[in-house]
């Protein structure tokens, strides 16, 4: 809290100066700066912003991005300033942001990961919500009503939803009345450290979209977030229009819901950055039921978060199926905060085009008798395609009788195409059980052979099984249209004819 | 200790012939089948007409150098070798591709249409290989020897071309399919058939009724269809599978692999039921069986012997003839009537 009334005052202070590195103690204590090799003091003109205060001592092209950023959010209403969480949550962004650097393949996590072709682009946040004529063909074929999200606006025009039960919240935090859920908010708010990305969302979120369930509700239709993104540019173009989309889902004790976020796009193939915050506190005996589709463009970088807590006796379930971008990454960190704890992942990345599909997620388990199961399945079909898997479970000396397992399954489908897979688990607790394993492989060629007997052509073949592998995981969404849709999706992207003729 | 001395025995009955080569003879007549079925009647039994469906008689003809048969004469099946030639195959040999081991020592064989054939020998000999062989498996390499099916060069084409052209295969042990619902599964084949046939393609809802009208062949429920491809299925399951694809396929020769080991009584009747019910003066079976309970039900033209990587040879001295009584005897309770050393020999069936 210091750290960020600090920056409240420096943010007011309208002239540019140096900073001398002492002054990075001034940050949060758990923070760490990293100094650059050479200081080399800068001047910079934009002085509204406690960035300017540190430029000295973070990566440039970080603090370029952040400054973008900021002046995307304060631009559009002078007047008006922000409820104040979402205040709060630009400074701390801001400031946490200051520690971290562009990733490297240096470093871990990006070890496999390669975003230079974000940072090779100019990068401009969208600091206006798109017209509602471009939505209106893309969202054509919903049946489901679904609250609309475009370039990081919520569309209220277009949004709709069944009527909720009493207490419940869904919406732009703006509209939350309710004091007790407000509170909430504010106590939940940005409750992890993430990485860079999560920082940036921070500083550039235009809204905070907040899911509220209090104490018992069970909702019974599925709070659908359907992400759309409409500024895009052509891919020749060096331009890169990034959105910050944050959620923040509040569930009460015992609570229950079922939350899809599906991110479209507006042209399949069009250039633009998705950096996307969802952060869900998941009450005592409380259930979130977790679909996440990704559909974007190919050309599209799509970099998202997911940080779950979970109380005592909760359940968390995730069902994720991501297809699009040129890159994508998911970031998913879910921490124990109470004992029997249900948390069970489920992930299917396709890269067919040359695209970056990454998964990290990262499972902490500090309570006795957590029950956690992974499953990710990966398909890699092109050649310069590429597929990412990080994924640890961290069961602490409190958690015994811990129930985890964890299963990562990769299909290979052309010559020189990549996966890395690490999977890891780090136990130090004596009374667990714990199991994993990696699968790296192509089809089966007994398999194949099966379907040829009976006169179904090799490629046709290929397409039935690669469809199959995925389905797997698509057929854990617990809701019917999703899973059709998805299941349609898979299909045409393996083969429009496929899908139309025999499926 | 008996199966060993099997083993033995068989090894002594083929040795002999190795070398040696026939040409096709003329196929024996009816009327000498019938001749041969009144002398190996015993005596006292009572009235021709009854007791002539009791009787079968095993033919083992030198057809070529390695074909041994077994003929019922009482069959209700053609075995017309008049009638049009299906499959023939001629001195195949066939390797295992990845160790280029031999499997496969040259088998003849030839399938009229509306034919019944059985090879029966024991495990290891080759049976399934040459199944597999026949429908184009790529774990093996046909390294000699010709096969035509309908008069085309069978080893040119692709094993889906294989299928569409009319064999069908049932396997000894069919593979899961995880994530592929068995109902997708016939879908995609018939519609692949009837790609090929020019004929319409039937949608999932369609299909799902025309299927639905063939699971009482196989005795089973509707929620079969739904499972995925032998996934978790039990053995005789699985082999329920293989009929019910055939049933919906069609097949001018099916070829059914052990099609009745794992399957207790009802469940072996039900399988032949449904083999004998798509029975037709077009198509032809090849059962390739361990047991001679399957062929109480489904009533083959001719039985084969295989026996390492080939189909039995029965140009035979007297005391392989003996042994060969003896094999039949023990291995399938095939008690053996007559053997003549001109005409092959007939058996009788218990
Ligand atoms: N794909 C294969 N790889 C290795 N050995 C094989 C393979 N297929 C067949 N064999 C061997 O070939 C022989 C014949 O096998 P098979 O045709 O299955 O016999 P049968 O069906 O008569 O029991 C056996 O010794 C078997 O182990
Ligand atoms: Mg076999």
């Amino acid at each position: 809290m210091a750290a960020s009334a600090l920056a409240n005052t420096l943010c007011r202070n309208p002239t540019p100066f140096f900073l001398c590195p002492h002054l990075s103690q001034v940050s949060a204590p758990r923070t760490k700066i990293k100094i650059k090799s050479k200081c080399r003091p800068r001047i910079l003109t934009k002085s509204n912003s406690i960035l300017a205060t540190y430029a000295v001592l973070s990566d440039p092209f970080v603090l370029q991005i952040a400054e973008t950023l900021e002046d995307s959010v304060s631009s559009p209403l002078p007047t008006s300033s922000p409820p104040s969480p979402l205040k709060k949550l630009r400074d701390m962004s801001s400031e946490s942001l200051l520690s971290h650097s562009w990733p490297s393949r240096k470093d871990e996590p990006f070890r496999f990961t390669d975003t230079s072709f974000i940072k090779g682009s100019q990068i401009l946040p969208i600091g206006s919500p798109p017209h509602e004529s471009s939505l209106l063909s893309i969202l054509a074929d919903t049946q489901l009503p679904s609250l609309v999200i475009a370039d990081g606006y919520i569309v209220n025009s277009l949004s709709e939803f069944p009527a909720l039960p009493d207490g419940v919240f869904v919406g732009s935090l703006s509209n939350l009345s309710s004091e007790a859920a407000m509170k909430r908010v504010l106590e939940f708010l940005s409750n992890f450290e993430g990485d860079l990305f999560w920082s940036l969302n921070g500083v550039g979120a235009q809204d905070l979209i907040v899911v509220y369930v209090p104490e018992g509700c069970r909702i019974e239709s599925p709070i659908y977030l359907r992400y759309l993104s409409i500024e895009g540019s052509e891919d020749a173009s060096n331009e890169l229009p990034m959105s910050n989309p944050r959620v923040l889902v509040l569930l009460e004790k015992g609570g229950e819901v079922d939350i899809i976020e599906e991110y479209l796009s507006g042209d399949g193939s069009k250039c633009y950055w998705t950096n996307s915050v969802l952060e869900a506190v998941i009450g005592e005996g409380a259930t979130l039921n977790h679909s996440y589709v990704q559909s974007q463009s190919l050309a599209a970088a799509h970099i998202k978060w997911t940080s779950v807590r979970q109380e005592s006796d909760s359940t968390y379930k995730l069902v994720e199926v991501s297809s699009g971008g040129k890159l994508s990454r998911h970031n998913v960190h879910v921490q124990q905060a109470g004992p029997d704890t249900v948390t069970e992942l489920s992930t299917l990345h396709l890269s067919i085009s040359d695209q970056t599909q990454d998964l990290h997620s990262k499972l902490i388990l500090d309570h006795p008798r957590g029950y956690s199961r992974q499953l990710h399945k990966c398909i890699v079909a092109h050649s310069q395609g590429q597929a990412v898997f990080d994924g640890n479970f961290r069961v602490s000396r409190y958690a015994q009788q811990t129930d985890a397992s964890q299963l990562t399954r990769s299909l290979l489908l052309v010559p020189r195409a990549t996966v890395n897979v690490k999977p890891n688990l780090q136990i130090v607790a004596d009374d667990v059980k714990c199991s994993h394993g990696a699968a790296i492989s192509d089809l089966e060629d007994s398999q194949l052979f099966y379907f040829r007997a009976r006169g179904i052509d090799l490629e046709m073949a290929r397409k039935a099984l690669i469809f199959s592998f995925g389905a797997e995981v698509i057929n854990s969404f617990t809701y019917a249209p999703l899973r059709e849709k998805a299941k349609s999706h898979i299909a045409e992207l393996l083969n429009p004819k496929f899908a139309a003729s025999s499926l | 200790m008996a199966a060993a001395i099997q083993v033995a025995t068989l090894h002594q009955l083929s040795r002999p012939t190795t070398a040696a080569l026939f040409t096709l003879p003329s196929a024996p007549k009816d009327g000498i089948f019938t001749a041969s079925t009144h002398k190996l009647m015993p005596s006292g039994s009572a009235g021709l007409g009854s007791n002539r469906q009791r009787f079968r008689r095993l033919c083992l003809r030198s057809v070529t150098a390695s074909v041994a048969a077994i003929d019922y004469p009482m069959s209700r099946y053609r075995h017309d070798e008049d009638g049009k030639v299906l499959l023939e195959v001629k001195d195949l040999t066939a390797v295992i591709a990845e160790s280029q081991q031999r499997i496969l020592n040259g088998v003849n064989l030839t399938v009229h249409e509306g034919e019944v054939h059985a090879i029966m020998g024991k495990n290891g000999s080759g049976k399934s290989t040459f199944a597999k062989v026949l429908s184009g498996h790529p774990d093996y390499e046909v390294t000699g020897g010709t096969v035509a099916f309908k008069g085309e060069n069978l080893l040119d084409m692709e094993p889906e071309e294989r299928s569409l052209a009319g064999i069908f295969m049932s396997f000894q042990s069919p593979v899961e399919i995880p994530g592929v619902s068995n109902a997708d599964f016939l879908n995609m084949a018939y519609n692949a058939r009837q790609r090929k046939l020019g004929q319409p393609e039937l949608g999932p809802i369609e299909f799902f009724t025309y299927v639905y009208s063939k699971l009482d062949l196989v005795n089973m429920k509707t929620d079969f269809l739904n499972r995925n491809v032998n996934e978790g299925f039990s053995g005789g399951e699985r082999k329920r599978n293989e009929i019910l694809q055939l049933a919906v396929l069609g097949a001018e020769l099916a070829i059914l692999d052990e099609i009745d080991s794992g399957l207790d009584v009802d469940a072996l009747q039900d399988v032949a039921k449904a083999v004998n019910g798509l029975l037709s003066p077009q198509n032809s079976v090849l059962i390739i069986t361990h047991y001679q309970r399957l062929l109480e039900y489904i009533k083959p033209s001719y039985i084969h012997i295989m026996e390492n990587g080939r189909i039995f040879d029965c140009k035979l001295g007297r005391v392989q003839q003996l042994t060969l009584r003896r094999y039949l005897l023990q291995k399938f309770t095939m008690p053996v009537g007559r053997i003549t050393s001109t005409n092959g020999f007939h058996v009788l069936l218990k």
